[in-house]
């Protein structure tokens, strides 16, 4: 394994003054364990402070790095320069923004767009069951959690919307549908008939086709469209006809 | 870390032979086999949706038992066999990869990377089997034999989605998919296969008439024509549904599937009954 990669980045530029779109490249000697957000900030400071890219967390945690790198939609901030040379089998990276909402500048993508979707899906108890008698707080079972602690790992960083064959231009998306479903799942939660309705309307779960490219970019290694697929299996109360 | 481990099973049991063709292992490196097998799934739906209407269109415009066998003296020229043969691999792998889903989306099986390898292991095996009874072209079997077995499993096969998703909250439209999903995933590889037993069956006029004549053919033709064409709408109203936008688009589009999938099956109704 080599301790330096010289490494050229092609990253589509966007220019929201002039509606301009190019890719500009960017060559730099870089240690095998610098991240992807390390060599963009390098970037800034030694060839182009005007590149703009996205970032908050930096530890896999926010989501707002995500980018795509030679296609796959990842976060910039795990991926090391190693393993990018090792899992694309090259030292030439085209890095694009996520395709999930308008670009504002180069990297940057209007995440408040994306998150209407997550929005729509209510990622939140919207009715509360009552608290059991003479408690002050809810009690599940390591069974019950066990069914979605998974899903509750979602980082909403879209790139499992990202690489969905089914596009975002009429589904909700893998992962405002699974908030949704992590919600159903829950058994704090008293209203199922609004969540189900969302999930067994046009935008729902119908526009999924189980490719699966969900659970295969996601970097929370979720299985997505196995939450999605327990949907359209009818797995949850009053979905089956109960 | 479950995840991981079936992923890198998975690709290790199939990446080693299909990982050659460039393009193909390059969509799965990048977004998972599943995904180039729905990609695969999407593209055979589309070939098999104008075969279908150009089977329909083609078998309407035969009109006189002369006319039919002088077409058939052209369907069965080697070369337009060999495509026939060749036809058959989109025909299997739509029906066994569809069957695929069903299994997932509504049984609960997750077991993806056994699944993927059966589908392609069964599809190979039709493909063979098919190739060899065409090169055999000695096979005889009753009309009626056949289709009473292979009707009664695709029923089966249907009736056992219907019961799995008929209490479901989905809408009547996307059970009808899966359950004709189901019986056409036996039926389909059916016909094909009953084509290619002998030339005979098919190639000669009088033969097939009298055939298509026996009322028991007729209801499989009907229920072939109507599972078919319902399948084949309903697929391309859920890749229109997909990528279209503008919901009036969509509606315009959606009208223009019915009406065409309307007018086929009035065509295909027209070939059942008046032969």
């Amino acid at each position: 394994m080599a301790d330096n990669y010289s490494i050229t980045l092609d990253i589509k530029r966007y220019d929201p003054d002039t509606k301009k779109t190019w890719f500009q490249s960017y060559k730099l000697d870089a240690g095998r364990i610098l991240r992807f957000v390390d060599l963009f900030r390098r970037i800034n400071n030694e060839q182009d402070p005007s590149l703009a890219w996205g970032s908050s967390c930096e530890h896999g945690q926010c989501g707002s790095c995500a980018v795509r790198v030679n296609g796959k939609p990842l976060l910039a901030c795990e991926l090391l320069v190693e393993n990018a040379v090792k899992d694309f089998g090259t030292t030439k990276f085209r890095v694009e923004p996520i395709s999930i909402a308008p670009v504002v500048r180069d990297l940057v993508v209007d995440l408040e767009k994306a998150y209407e979707k997550v929005h729509r899906a209510k990622p939140y108890l919207i009715k509360r069951a009552p608290l059991p008698p003479q408690s002050s707080y809810y009690q599940l079972s390591p069974k019950e959690i066990e069914r979605y602690e998974d899903a509750t790992r979602c980082i909403n960083c879209f790139s499992c919307a990202d690489a969905c064959i089914s596009s975002h231009k009429n589904f909700i998306g893998p992962n405002a549908a699974m908030a949704s479903i992590v919600r159903l799942m829950d058994p704090r939660e008293e209203e199922k008939e609004e969540r189900l309705k969302l999930l067994y309307s046009e935008e729902g779960i119908y526009r999924c086709h189980s490719s699966k490219a969900c659970s295969f970019v996601c970097p929370k290694e979720i299985d997505v469209a196995h939450f999605i697929a327990l949907a359209k299996e009818g797995a949850f109360r009053g979905d089956n006809g109960e | 870390m479950n995840a991981t481990c079936n992923k890198n099973r998975l690709e290790a049991s199939i990446l080693s032979g299909l990982a050659k063709i460039p393009f193909v292992s390059g969509y799965a490196r990048t977004y998972g086999w599943n995904y180039v097998l729905s990609w695969c799934h999407r593209i055979t739906g589309i070939i098999l949706v104008l075969y279908l209407w150009f089977h329909l269109y083609t078998l309407s415009s035969l009109h006189t038992p002369e006319v039919y066998n002088w077409k058939m003296g052209i369907m069965f020229m080697p070369v337009i066999v060999f495509f026939a043969w060749l036809s058959s691999i989109p025909v299997i792998f739509h029906a066994l990869n569809g069957g695929r889903l069903i299994l997932y989306e509504s049984f609960g099986s997750r077991n993806d990377e056994s699944m993927i390898r059966w589908t392609l292991y069964l599809c190979f095996i039709y493909v063979v089997i098919l190739g060899i009874l065409i090169f055999m072209e000695n096979q005889t079997v009753s009309a009626v034999f056949f289709w009473l077995v292979m009707i009664v499993a695709s029923l089966a096969a249907a009736c056992g989605v219907a019961a799995r998703v008929w209490k479901s909250r989905h809408t009547i439209f996307w059970k009808l998919q899966r359950i004709t999903g189901a019986f056409l995933l036996i039926a389909i590889p059916a016909h094909l296969l009953f084509s290619h037993l002998n030339p005979s069956i098919a190639m000669e006029a009088d033969l097939v008439i009298a055939r298509m004549q026996n009322w028991f053919i007729k209801i499989v033709d009907v229920l072939l024509a109507l599972s078919t064409l319902y399948h084949a709408g309903y697929g391309l109203f859920s890749i229109a549904e997909d990528y279209i936008k503008l919901r009036i688009s969509r509606v315009v589009i959606s009208g223009v599937i019915v009406i065409v999938s309307v007018i086929f099956l009035v065509v295909a109704l027209k070939i059942v009954f008046t032969i």
